[in-house]
């Protein structure tokens, strides 16, 4: 088992790196002094805005790192994903709407609630149409997926166009579509980690029965599993999972499907250990790519969404390709 | 009450100035209070708009940062830049050590810099400009803030007398209905100009009419602009560009382009909201009517 220190050293490095990279890069040294109470202007910048980013980043990734294993281990199909299936398309909906129509809550409350009910719904829905249909094979449930998605996101293009005025919430829509993680206050910063350690602990309890339904519905039953109910239950700890993602860092593509395969090769593929490996997988994916976001291009800053998928997609081609090959 | 306490700190402000460093503070676009301990002396200037009308103020040797796609005044050009298409740098802004951003909610500046610089304590004001009285209003309030309140005061008052100018000089003629076109897409939609906008309000005030008062979308197609059956064409661009348009298929039966009222007008005088706008109007005002003569 030495892949957990790797995958652990990796994420101290990823996060130390990514908190020094910007346009104006900082030393270690400055990372020090600033944590300890320096007062400066650069100082407070790392303090209250880089750090807390990068920190969001890694939760963020790890959180699209689960919520890809879980909707891999339901589906027993290595192309689940949260986007493909529809539930980042729900919970991007919910998200739109929360952030542009007029609602008696206040959005901090109401926008991961509607995220959550978006991603389930659409989840939900996809099942329902593939069970409805009796094409409950992968390939079915695939197909309603991108259906399902393709709806949900030119429903969530038309409220943009209609109901965004162009000079602020649109810009807000837009940003958060492309995928970019909001820099959180440190209590936020707080919830968001107890929130990624209440998923890690509502999957984890998932994975001894994710193992049994890997052997298929037939053998699952067997085995004493009501498979139904199980893959709603699944279906709905995903879908927690991956609003909480959506909901700090919008859409980031890709991760989710490549997290899992990623940590399926360092682990193998028992969900209790890959759960873990995979979020530790997905924060140093999402960490080193918010890095890139932030200091590729100066003065610019480049939507996250578009660097996971543009940097990590050869990325995990490259792996798949030598994968394939031995 | 609030109101009345914002007015006394800012006449005081005003009172004051230049001679003691007392603090100033604003109402900016979002309604926010924006405070100033003392004139700044180090300003990020996001967007041409900001910037021209600061350098109009006389303050372009205090702007220690731009974005890339600000190109005038000359002595701006070859500062730090702090964003550009891409959107806006949070490291590069805080880099300047600026003691005052300012900012337009577009291309998500106002989205990208609020949060970060009100954490870091550095004063952000956004200003927004949906009529041309909004823009005579933003160098006042740049002037306030940069504690140059009176040469603000100056400088409106002469914006002003040309505006009043160039409204006696078309009073009580009939303005031609007009479309702008601002842009086009690639998918062969048109951008116009439309009414709310201070291009919209330049074009009223030049003694013109919009020939689309309704709508609320910029993006119309070439047929909505056939019908729309304006007295006139502007467009926002090169005679080139224009000519290319005009001369695309259907448009020379046009009523305006038959009538060879059709002219390229300039983008940095109406597309920016700054004080070049006022030269817009001037010339928006000579070509829709002519007749009058020129001052």
């Amino acid at each position: 088992m030495r892949a957990w220190p790797l995958l652990v050293v990796a994420l101290a490095l990823s996060i130390l790196l990514a908190a020094c990279a910007g346009h104006d890069w900082a030393t270690p040294a400055d990372l020090l002094r600033a944590i300890a109470g320096a007062t400066d202007l650069r100082s407070r910048l790392l303090v209250e805005w880089r750090i807390p980013r990068v920190l969001a980043a890694s939760l963020v990734g790890a959180l699209l790192g689960l919520g890809g294993t879980v909707f891999q281990g339901v589906f027993r199909n290595p192309l689940a994903e949260p986007y493909l299936l529809g539930s980042a398309g729900g919970a991007a909906l919910g998200a739109t709407v929360a952030l542009l129509v007029p609602l008696a809550a206040p959005q901090s409350f109401i926008l991961p609630v509607l995220a959550f009910a978006g991603a389930w719904g659409a989840t939900m829905l996809v099942i329902g149409i593939s069970r409805v249909s009796g094409a409950v094979d992968a390939a079915g449930m695939l197909l309603a997926g991108v259906a399902v998605a393709a709806i949900l996101g030119a429903l969530r293009s038309f409220l943009m166009l209609a109901l965004s005025d162009e000079t602020v919430s649109l810009q807000i829509v837009l940003s958060w579509v492309l995928g970019g993680v909001q820099t959180p206050s440190w209590p936020v910063l707080g919830l968001l980690a107890v929130l990624f350690l209440a998923c890690l602990a509502l999957t984890m309890a998932l994975a001894g029965r994710l193992d049994v339904l890997g052997l298929g519905e037939a053998m699952a039953t067997a085995f004493g599993l009501n498979v139904n109910r199980f893959i709603a239950l699944a279906v709905l700890a995903g879908s927690v999972v991956v609003a909480a993602a959506v909901a700090f860092g919008g859409l980031v593509a890709f991760v989710g499907l490549a997290s899992p395969h990623i940590a399926r090769w360092l682990v193998g593929p028992l969900h209790r250990p890959l759960l873990p490996a995979s979020a530790l997988v997905g924060a140093i994916v999402v960490t080193l790519a918010d890095a890139i976001a932030r200091a590729a291009l100066p003065p610019a800053e480049i939507p996250l969404g578009l660097v996971t998928a543009v940097a990590g997609g050869p990325f995990f081609i490259l792996l798949l390709a030598r994968r394939l090959r031995t | 009450m609030l109101r009345a306490l914002l007015g006394m700190t800012l006449a005081l402000g005003v009172a004051l100035q230049p001679a003691a460093a007392a603090p100033v503070t604003v109402r900016d676009a979002f309604d926010r209070s924006v405070t100033v301990p003392a004139p700044p002396r180090h300003i990020v200037a996001i967007f041409a708009s900001n910037v021209e009308m600061l350098a109009a103020l006389g303050l372009a040797e205090r702007i220690v940062g731009i974005e890339s796609f600000t190109r005038y005044p000359p002595e701006v050009l070859g500062k730090p830049l702090v964003g550009g298409r891409l959107g806006f740098s949070v490291d590069e802004v805080v880099a300047q050590r600026p003691d005052l951003v300012v900012v337009t909610p577009s291309r998500q500046a106002a989205n990208q810099l609020i949060d970060p610089m009100e954490r870091l304590g550095i004063p952000i004001v956004v200003l927004l400009q949906r009529n041309v009285e909004e823009i005579l209003a933003n160098i006042r309030l740049l002037a306030r803030l940069c504690g140059v309140a009176e040469r603000g005061e100056e400088l409106v008052d002469k914006l002003q007398a040309r505006l009043d100018r160039v409204e006696q000089r078309v009073a009580g003629l009939k303005p031609p209905s007009v479309v702008m076109i601002t842009g086009r897409l690639g998918n062969g939609l048109l951008l116009v100009t439309r009414p709310g906008t201070y291009t919209g309000d330049a074009i009223v005030r030049a003694g013109g009419r919009l020939a689309f008062d309704g709508g609320v979308i910029a993006q119309v197609s070439p047929e909505a602009v056939f019908n729309s059956d304006p007295d006139m064409l502007l467009f926002a661009g090169t005679e080139k560009d224009m000519k290319e348009l005009i001369g695309r298929p259907g448009w020379s039966d046009m009523r305006a382009v038959k009538e060879r009222r059709v002219y390229a007008v300039s983008r940095v005088e109406l597309l920016i909201p700054g004080p070049r706008t006022i030269d817009g109007i001037e010339h928006l005002a000579a070509i829709f009517h002519p007749a009058t003569p020129s001052q």
